[in-house]
């Protein structure tokens, strides 16, 4: 389980920190990330959220962890304007805090505890714009916290110790309980929405998503690697011109849509007129909603729904061509979706090459339905065009028939190398 | 005449709390002295010490301690009030209390329809810890919801609105007098 800490203040020295590093130590098990947040600056509607970096990082953290622990002091019978200032951040262009499980635990010097300040921050939190879920029943007041901890910053309390396990048992087990209720929702595939207005964790904020200059303005933004830097995959080490010069020499054209449907990358080797599904590099950048005309957005909507519900693959035949647009589910090391590969690819040269290799041909199969047939009823946007080529000149000679492959050596016995002028 | 400072808690170039309190000032002229307070520009709130408290924050308690009230316009952020005022409030509150017994007045705008109504109970809750103290008038409260259109388009207050705050205003006059009496007693 992954947790972010937060400490609602900018020093360097609190008991609301020691208290988070406590925790950090004493639950080995629980992941818990602390961030510090003395480099946020206070919120204005003035300032643009695209020039704090700190902002869409710790935008990025909230979005990728099952829940957070904010550890609030307490000034004024209420919460710090430090804290304040954060959230405000993050319910304002960004809400991380939208459905996050929150669970808030405090500090003090006096016996109250933070109580005032806690039950502000749950207010705050629970406002539409924040819309987090805060922990109900449990709250976590150290009260006399200059005695609280010894040296090494461990509480001495055993009781203390005691009610902050029990806390935590019942933060990390109700944050698995909203999680398998949630997983039980299956939305229909025309809830999914194109239009990229959600982002998630690795979204870049800030630039229009319509800019032609996208991929110029979000590397500037993100200090993106380029050229000559190194960046380290699963399993290897290149540089990010190794990593175009491969990917550019891919036989097939990639495109890479995130989980909130946003068109981020395509490997651009070919201009789009030379392309089997033209993509300019303007594109890059734009919702799915954008780069699809309406009559192909039921289509979309219906794969990426498809694969983000679970299924694997989905496979598409340009009807009347050998293109296969051929989709492949983006998984995360949780297994959670993370996108759609598309891979367009025309058979016909692989086809070719095998049945030359092995002195094949094709011929109809008179038994088989057209399994074309379904992804053009699925897919308005592909008309079907009975041009005939040779990899389904079989099917022009017998209507709805499909090519099959048949060993054409046991038929003729032709040797292979002469049957690939038969076709 | 009685001098007030009046602080807009917001560091938003178009705020509309600000426009209101101009307004206020400006409709007040003749019989009180309204001082606007800027405190957009103050450095988030931490306990430093005694000589590095801000110039802005020394001059501004300064300021408070002479008026006879304070008069806030605070936006509302996330049902509360924006982190902006909050923290002028922490700064105010660490070294001395200019707000100790200082009668307060509360007014908010805002877009939605209810009017800041959390984020001045809140503010009301702020300005009762022990280290602010300010005297409140019971109850008072001054919304401006779905009015905020005037205020907007050219910094005014539609007729009824304008009616209930001369009314609190002429009763927050009343509270001042009241508190300097018992303070001179």
């Amino acid at each position: 389980m992954k947790l972010i800490g937060i400490a609602g203040t900018i020093a360097s020295q609190s008991y609301n920190k020691m208290l988070l590093s406590f925790i950090q130590k004493h639950f080995p098990d629980i992941n818990l990330e602390i961030v510090d947040i003395k480099d946020v600056p206070l919120f204005s509607e003035d300032l643009n959220l695209a020039d704090y970096p700190i902002i869409s990082q710790l935008n990025r953290k909230i979005l990728a962890s099952d829940g957070v622990i904010l550890a609030t002091p307490e000034h004024n019978h209420t919460t710090t304007p430090a804290l304040k200032s954060l959230i405000e951040w993050l319910s304002s262009k960004v809400h991380p805090f939208n459905d996050k499980p929150v669970l808030l635990v405090g500090a003090s010097y006096y016996t109250q505890g933070t109580s005032r300040a806690q039950t502000d921050l749950r207010q705050i939190l629970e406002s539409p714009g924040v819309n987090a879920l805060v922990m109900p029943k449990d709250e976590f007041l150290l009260g006399n916290a200059k005695n609280a901890f010894d040296e090494a910053g461990n509480l001495t309390d055993a009781r203390t110790v005691a009610f902050l396990e029990t806390v935590m048992k019942d933060f990390t087990h109700w944050i698995k309980v909203l999680k398998a209720m949630r997983t039980k929702e299956v939305p229909s595939f025309e809830a999914e929405d194109l239009s990229a207005k959600n982002p998630i964790d690795t979204t870049i904020v800030g630039i229009d998503s319509d800019d032609p200059q996208w991929v110029e303005k979000a590397a500037e933004l993100t200090h993106a690697a380029s050229g000559n830097d190194y960046v380290k995959l699963d399993r290897g080490v290149l540089t990010v011109d190794q990593l175009n010069w491969f990917l550019n020499s891919m036989p097939f054209e990639l495109t890479y849509a995130d989980d909130n449907n946003q068109f981020l990358y395509y490997n651009h080797f070919a201009d789009a007129k030379d392309m089997l599904a033209p993509r300019t590099p303007d594109q890059a950048g734009s919702s799915l909603q954008a780069v699809h005309p309406a009559r192909a957005i039921p289509g979309a909507k219906k794969v990426i729904n498809t694969l983000r519900n679970g299924q694997s693959e989905y496979k598409m035949l340009i009807p009347g061509t050998s293109t296969v647009h051929y989709y492949k589910r983006m998984e995360d090391e949780n297994k959670s979706y993370r996108g759609i590969n598309e891979i367009v690819l025309d058979l016909k040269p692989v086809v070719d090459f095998y049945l030359q290799a092995t002195g094949q041909k094709l011929v109809a199969d008179k038994k088989a339905d057209v399994v074309t047939g379904a992804s053009q009823k699925e897919s308005p946007a592909v008309k079907p065009t009975p041009k005939a080529d040779s990899v389904t000149s079989a099917s022009t000679k017998e209507e709805n028939a499909v090519p099959v492959i048949v060993d054409e050596r046991k038929e003729t016995q032709v040797d292979s190398t002469t049957s690939a002028s038969t076709h | 005449m009685n001098k007030y400072i009046g602080i807009a808690g917001t560091n938003y170039s178009k705020s509309l709390n600000a426009k209101m309190l101009n307004f206020i000032k400006k409709h007040f002229a003749a019989q009180a002295d309204i001082e606007l307070l800027d405190i957009s520009q103050w450095p988030l709130f931490s306990k430093v010490d005694a000589n590095l408290v801000p110039e802005a924050v020394l001059k501004a308690s300064q300021k408070i301690k002479q008026a006879d009230g304070v008069i806030f316009a605070t936006p509302e952020y996330d049902h509360s009030v924006p982190a902006v005022l909050m923290n002028a409030l922490a700064w105010l509150s660490y070294l001395d209390q200019p707000f100790n017994a200082k009668p307060v007045l509360i007014t908010g705008v805002s877009y939605g329809a209810l009017g800041t109504s959390r984020a001045q109970e809140h503010l009301r809750k702020i300005l009762n810890a022990p280290e602010l103290g300010a005297k409140l008038m019971e109850s008072q409260e001054f919304l401006v919801g779905r009015g905020f259109q005037t205020v907007a388009e050219n910094g005014q207050l539609e007729a009824s609105l304008l009616k209930e705050l001369d009314q609190q205003f002429s009763a927050f006059e009343t509270f001042v007098a009241a508190v300097k009496k018992e303070g001179d007693q």
